[in-house]
């Protein structure tokens, strides 16, 4: 598993494309509202995974714990929306602090962990 | 020798952004490019503390929130512009259009700052990180923070050096500090 995070229009996915030679038609951008295509090698806004998980009332943990044979192999790519002001709503609060936990869940089975800054990969693991 | 430095508010960029241009330049000359059109008076106070810490540093201030190759009329040097999101703010928004959305005069403006990038010799930009929050903007505010978010990137592919800023530390992304 990989696990590639960074900042909004850092170029994430662009770094993914080029660096294990996929297409486009190998990513899967996850929607909030819709199941990702779990086919796709490559699994892009894992943020909206993980809300989509807490809109469909899914304990996000379970989920990527009951997947995670399947995840294996997967290269996810996170948008780090946890670093900025604590939100006011509650829904907000839940979805940042339930994505910080699956980052470091992923992060813990990822043989490969990096940050993207401006393009340029940061290497963590 | 160009060195590109982004960072959150109150990292030490511009601090530091200073003493790379001073390395850079070495005896020759320095200009410092002033970006912000002042909207109030917390931005007339954020630029006099700006000119207050590079007092004695041997600036020479260059004037040109706009139109950033006419800069390089003031010939040879080591240009530091502080700050690449004053630069796409003032196209984005412009003052004398009221400040209303113009993301035709924001994609020359990108266009004017990557030409900048390539024909000056030496030059540091300074760059805000506002990208890593759960916020949902407005699609103007979006459309600016992609706009910072591709120049970041492409300013990046240019430059030899590409810095971090964190609470005054310094991260190398890309290549090396001037000698």
């Amino acid at each position: 598993m990989v696990l590639i995070f960074g900042g909004a229009y850092q170029g994430k996915k662009d770094f993914v494309l080029a660096q294990f030679g996929l297409n486009k038609d190998d990513i899967c951008v996850c929607s909030p509202e819709k199941a990702p295509d779990l086919t796709k090698k490559c699994l892009a806004n894992g943020e909206n995974l993980v809300l989509y998980c807490l809109n469909q009332g899914v304990n996000e943990m379970s989920y990527f714990r009951c997947n995670s044979a399947l995840f294996e192999d997967k290269i996810f790519i996170f948008r780090d929306i946890f670093c900025g002001v604590v939100p006011l709503s509650k829904e907000e609060r839940a979805w940042r602090e339930a994505t910080g936990r699956v980052m470091q869940y992923l992060a813990g089975k990822a043989d490969r962990v990096s940050r993207i800054f401006c393009g340029l990969e940061q290497r963590l693991k | 020798m160009k060195i590109l430095i982004a960072g959150g508010s109150k990292s030490g960029k511009s601090d530091y952004a200073q003493t790379l241009a001073l390395q850079l330049a070495g005896q020759g000359r320095r200009f410092y490019v002033a970006t912000m059109i002042p909207f109030d008076g917390e931005d007339q106070a954020r630029i006099a503390s700006h000119r207050t810490r590079r007092a004695g540093m041997g600036f020479e201030t260059v004037e040109e929130p706009r139109h950033l190759l006419r800069c390089l009329e003031n010939g040879p040097g080591a240009y530091l512009i502080d700050s690449v999101t004053a630069l796409l703010t003032n196209a984005l928004f412009p003052r004398e259009a009221d400040y209303r959305f113009s993301p035709e005069e924001g994609e020359r403006c990108l266009s004017e700052l990557l030409a900048f990038a390539r024909q000056a010799e030496d030059a540091v930009f300074v760059m805000d990180f506002i990208f890593s929050d759960s916020c949902r903007y407005s699609p103007e505010t979006e459309h600016f923070r992609r706009l910072l978010g591709t120049a970041g990137q492409r300013l990046a592919a240019l430059c030899d050096t590409v810095l971090e800023a964190s609470a005054g530390q310094i991260f190398i992304h890309k290549g090396a500090l001037p000698k």
